[in-house]
């Protein structure tokens, strides 16, 4: 399996120490995300985007959150055979992870590339599907992890701290 | 009262039935039956009327200024939305109707539609000084500001900061008739004829306003009958009035887009509240980053729509395309509207967030909120009956955690409980 890691500047030791401390979230939300649905696709970050409203997340953090949730959760309904997407929400950050079926990324860093897409006509015809999925996701998050190899089930974490 | 915010809608205790019609149709999720009563939140209400409109008991009641008023001023102008033109059958002409309106004892009346070429100048000029704040939204719906300012804070600087139509045409009239007639602000009455509940609360409490503007609202739906009464005397003996066909559009979704859209401004329209908050989300999201400018209107077809109208708005729609096709608009005077304009005289000062969806200022504290909420939830039944008098069950839940219900407001519950039958 292939793996990356982007963390922006500053972020190191808090990802660090988050993955040391292995807490329980506070807060748990789960959506499935069924192949190529995309009247329900985006109702998961949506979702998302409600709660933490709710908990009065900064508005331009939530901003973030809900165009790399977004982002993320079509990705799985156009490219893969279906996921979910588990949110879970710490008081200092918001952890999302992709989880999905298949077919895997054959090469990441090619995927990370803006413009570059294997999206299929149908995802085109819907107006998805311009390779900007996986560099938008990146740059609205403070981390993110992806495993996965061709053939391979995919997975995308990705981290936003809200305070 | 009890709320810094008013509303120009009213609940008759002695009429609501408790049947939470009006609480399933709230966007906001405003409206809770208890002991058998509807109550609004005024914090939460945007007035877009959509309970007026859900209410079959006339429980909830529009409110809009009693026309005696005008009295109180020595000059009375009336500035007629445009939608007003659509209530009328086919024989009504335009101007016959804008006629009918000035003899409700007016000494002048003007019209939205006058404005609506200056208010696409006015828009275009400012997307393109403010491209960085991508895609600008239209602030001409007053229920969609509030909307944002409730649900969607972080858009707010994204709205348009000039005011609408007819509180610019408001500022106009107000410095043209003090000069022309010598009379003071205070002895000038300007008036708006409204479609909408929404429209009365921007006239009493105006978003972001440093100016005076207007100084009452009648609704379109309580003149009607006295309009027509005079209407079957100018039918028979029409005088010369003027008017503005073309600017008749602007009460239709679509058109405002359309007429700003061009080489460099790309633009979208949008209505019926529900249609709104999707976009809003997207807005949220940056997926509609593409656009320059997005029209918002909470009411179907746009102002043609709003709950104080007596047409339906396809038909009001319809009639109001057939009207702005005949004859042509009376030329205005551009050039004291743009100095107006360049002066800042149709500024809006900063919109500030009303927010209501946190649960605590604390994160910590509204995070243990979310899960008592949660903890709730599982113990209700999930069919978002709303028969508590909440809309959903999540709505209970969180009611119950901000100690403004019980779980025994749960029907289902109740029922379920075998130690209530035996009660």
């Amino acid at each position: 399996m292939a793996e990356y890691w982007y963390i922006a500047e500053g972020f190191e030791e808090r990802i660090k120490d988050f993955q040391s401390r292995k807490t329980e979230a506070e807060v748990n939300l789960d959506f499935e995300i069924p192949e190529k649905d995309f009247n329900a696709a985006g109702k998961g970050s949506s979702e998302l985007k409600d709660l933490l409203k709710r908990l009065g997340v900064n508005s331009e953090i939530l901003r973030r959150i809900a165009v790399a949730s977004y982002e993320a959760e079509i990705n799985v309904a156009a490219h893969s055979k279906g996921g979910v997407m588990y949110s879970a929400v710490y008081d200092d950050l918001i952890h999302i992870r992709f989880q999905d079926d298949g077919p895997g990324i054959e090469d990441i860093d090619q995927a990370m590339v803006p413009g570059f897409s294997t999206a299929d006509d149908l995802v085109r015809e819907l107006g998805f599907g311009a390779g900007l999925g996986l560099p938008n996701i990146k740059k609205n998050s403070d981390a993110m992890h992806i495993v996965s190899a061709k053939g391979s089930p995919t997975l995308l974490e990705l981290f936003i701290y809200i305070s | 009262m009890g709320s810094k915010y008013f509303h120009a809608i009213q609940i008759l205790d002695e009429n609501c039935t408790g049947c939470t019609a009006c609480v399933r149709v709230c966007p906001t999720e405003a409206i809770r039956v208890r002991n058998r009563k509807a109550y609004i939140d005024p914090n939460r209400c945007v007035d877009c009327g959509n309970c007026v409109t859900a209410c079959e008991f006339h429980a909830i009641i529009p409110s809009s200024d009693p026309l005696d008023i005008i009295q109180n001023y020595k000059y009375k102008v009336a500035i007629i939305s445009s939608s007003f033109f659509g209530q009328f059958t086919e024989d009504v002409s335009y101007a016959a109707a804008k006629q009918a309106v000035l003899k409700l004892g007016f000494d002048e009346v003007s019209e939205e539609a006058m404005v609506t070429d200056f208010m696409i100048s006015i828009i275009r000029d400012y997307v393109r000084k403010n491209r960085d704040k991508r895609p600008i939204l239209s602030s001409n719906c007053p229920a969609v500001v509030r909307l944002i300012q409730v649900k969607y804070p972080s858009l707010l600087p994204n709205i348009l900061h000039q005011e609408a139509p007819m509180s610019i045409l408001t500022r106009y009239l107000r410095e043209k008739i003090s000069k022309e007639k010598n009379l003071a602000d205070e002895d000038i009455g300007i008036f708006l004829i409204v479609p909408c509940v929404a429209h009365v609360t921007a006239v009493h409490q105006p978003e972001g306003a440093y100016k005076h503007l207007q100084d009452g609202a009648f609704s379109t739906g309580m003149i009607y009958g006295k309009v027509r009464d005079i209407l079957k005397d100018i039918q028979n003996n029409p005088e010369e009035i003027d008017t503005y066909p073309h600017g008749l559009t602007w009460a239709l979704s679509g058109v405002q887009a359309e007429l700003v859209d061009t080489d460099d401004i790309r633009a979208l329209s949008v209505n019926g509240i529900d249609n709104v908050m999707d976009i809003l989300s997207r807005v949220e999201n940056h997926y509609l980053d593409q656009y320059d400018y997005i029209v918002l209107r909470s009411c179907t077809n746009g102002c043609v729509g709003g709950c104080l109208n007596v047409e339906n708005p396809f038909v009001a729609m319809s009639r109001i395309k057939k009207m702005s096709k005949e004859g042509e608009d009376k030329p205005i005077h551009v050039e004291e509207l743009e100095k107006l304009h360049a002066e800042g005289e149709f500024s809006v000062s900063p919109l500030a967030p009303r927010p209501i969806m946190e649960l605590d200022k604390d994160i910590k504290k509204a995070i243990k909120k979310m899960k008592k909420i949660n903890e709730f939830l599982t113990m209700l039944p999930g069919l978002n009956c709303s028969a508590c008098g909440s809309p959903t069950c999540y709505a209970l839940a969180e009611d119950i955690v901000l100690g403004k219900a019980s779980l025994d407001d749960c029907v289902v519950l109740k029922r379920n409980n075998p130690a209530n039958e035996e009660e």
